[in-house]
């Protein structure tokens, strides 16, 4: 199968940044860095040229400029406002757009989040403890895979107030209260536990993906880049680590 | 210096070493390892799948290259599905260092099961403003996206025929990397225009999505490349996630007895030292 040129270029591409980045596990050096510039670079260059086109060419210049929408140039004037902070005679001015985008920023924010995490989540942490069906009366399930369980629902109960107690320095936590705290940090400890686990998943993931890809270009349609390229990174690394031994560092 | 000593000072790069080879190996040997469905990938497929034919399917792909090994597999699945069900998709990024992922997501699923763009699925791009466009979109999506990512008016086409904003689209999901992501189409989407909605996102950010799920705010979420495994396999259509899968339980594994092991040799350690203390004393 023959691949297009830009196609096998990316996949040497793709494996040289990969394998670069990868080098740092062995210890800090001059590709790693190069590589980590220009994921940098090329990405922050992707976001200017993307958002200029996005916003100054397509909602700006052409709707101005073709449709004659001048009244954009209102918002136009108080974002250019941002820009006087660069000249410090006129940086006031950009108080003003700073006071809007804050203003606009809080009273869209705050009402909304106080309504989806704190009211809704004090909601769904004071559930009755007991349910009630119909025709079968006061019930209590114990199933510890069904969150909505009446079992959960005491332990999230148990959970909650005690790590509410532990944040609470106004007492003393001695006697019943050490109890109390204790089972809070026991159960921050879980859910420390729990976002560690995942992040050490995620992790493993991108490692997952990198090494995938690799194996994916040691095809021979793309030249076998993942071998080339290891072979140079390696020697890169040697010829480097002895030059470090030549010329130690001056202490 | 004791063997356990020597043990725990071992040269991390051992570890790493370790590491790279547990996740190698299986991808290159694959050993095919069972995928157990979790109720909350369940709920997303469930909803997708009852859904009539027709029906508007928002799909927010708010992430960037550097979260393509999770998300990528998940979006893949997600659209592999929508498609099937001959949903209209309305694809779209909060990010704008996505979009030509986005865009390249979309058009490859779209391409291989023979859908059009412009009548059986959209992709409106980016637009600046983050939380903003959700409340704009929730208004009128034509004045946030008034042309799709290829530069064609979105007024008229065919797949947004009765769309006027996010009360018209009957299910949304947003996969998601950071802020804005599922979150901000929770607070500023569904909570005010009253759609249903579920999540995506990578791993990291799962445990702090789950109160959100158990409150019923989102109606289901994929976690990470394990989440993109089990829709994978929900779909039949295995792909990268299931095939990573191995890898991850082999890395876990090896993970885990890393722990044990050095628990035992820390606490081996301090037994030696007891003894020589009590020796000397």
């Amino acid at each position: 199968m023959d691949l297009p040129f830009a196609t096998i270029l990316g996949a040497w591409v793709a494996t040289g940044l990969t394998l670069f980045i990868l080098s740092f596990l062995y210890e800090d050096n001059p590709v790693f860095k190069l590589a980590e510039h220009l994921y940098v670079g090329v990405s922050l260059g992707y976001t200017i040229v993307k958002t200029f086109d996005t916003v100054v060419m397509t909602l700006i210049v052409h709707p101005i400029l073709d449709k004659g929408q001048w009244s954009l140039l209102i918002p136009v004037g108080i974002g250019t406002l941002m820009l006087t902070r660069y000249v410090p005679k006129a940086a006031w001015l950009s108080r003003y757009a700073f006071a809007f985008i804050v203003g606009v920023g809080a009273g869209l924010a705050i009402p909304r989040t106080i309504s989806s995490f704190i009211l809704k989540q004090i909601e769904d942490t004071v559930r009755p403890l007991l349910s009630i069906a119909p025709g079968e009366g006061v019930t209590f399930t114990f199933s510890l895979l069904n969150p909505a369980s009446n079992l959960n629902g005491i332990i999230i109960l148990i959970g909650v107030v005690s790590v509410l107690f532990y944040f609470f320095f106004s007492v003393e936590h001695s006697g019943p209260g050490k109890l109390v705290a204790r089972a809070g940090i026991m159960f921050l400890m879980i859910s420390f536990g729990a976002a560690f686990g995942y992040t050490v998943m995620a992790r493993m993931s991108l490692l997952i993906g990198r090494l995938t890809d690799l194996i994916e270009f040691s095809d021979a349609s793309y030249g076998r880049p993942t071998l080339w390229l290891l072979l140079l990174t390696v020697a890169t690394l040697i010829v480097l680590s002895r030059r470090g031994n030549a010329h130690p560092p001056e202490r | 210096m004791s063997f356990a000593e020597r043990m725990l000072r071992i040269d991390r790069r051992i570890i790493f070493l370790v590491i790279g080879l547990c996740t190698l190996l299986p991808l290159l040997f694959p050993v095919g390892l069972p995928i157990k469905i979790s109720s909350e990938v369940r709920g997303v497929y469930d909803y997708i799948d009852k859904l009539p034919e027709g029906s508007v399917f928002l799909l927010s792909l708010d992430f960037d290259p550097a979260s393509k090994p999770e998300l990528y597999p998940q979006a893949i699945a997600i659209l592999r599905h929508a498609f099937r069900k001959n949903l209209r998709v309305v694809a779209m990024t909060l990010w704008v260092s996505g979009t030509g992922l986005a865009d390249q997501i979309i058009s490859q699923t779209a391409k291989e099961a023979g859908k059009e763009s412009g009548k059986d699925y959209v992709f409106l791009g980016w637009s600046p403003g983050g939380s903003a466009v959700i409340l704009n979109m929730g208004q009128d999506l034509y004045n946030t996206f008034p042309a799709d990512y290829g530069g064609k008016a979105t007024k008229g086409l065919p797949v947004l025929a009765g769309v006027q904003n996010l009360r018209d689209v009957a299910y949304a999901v947003t996969l998601a990397a950071g802020n804005p992501g599922v979150e901000a189409w929770y607070v500023f989407g569904k909570d005010k225009y009253k759609f249903e909605l579920g999540g995506g996102c990578t791993g990291v950010m799962a445990p702090g999505l789950y109160p959100l799920l158990r409150s019923g705010q989102i109606n289901g979420l994929i976690g990470g490349l394990r989440g993109a495994a089990e829709y994978e396999t929900l779909v039949g259509q295995k792909g990268k996630a299931v095939a990573g899968m191995d890898a991850q339980s082999a890395t876990h594994l090896a993970i885990i007895v890393l722990v044990a092991i050095c628990n035992v040799f820390y606490f081996a350690m301090l037994r030696q030292q007891r003894r020589h203390e009590r020796i000397g004393s």
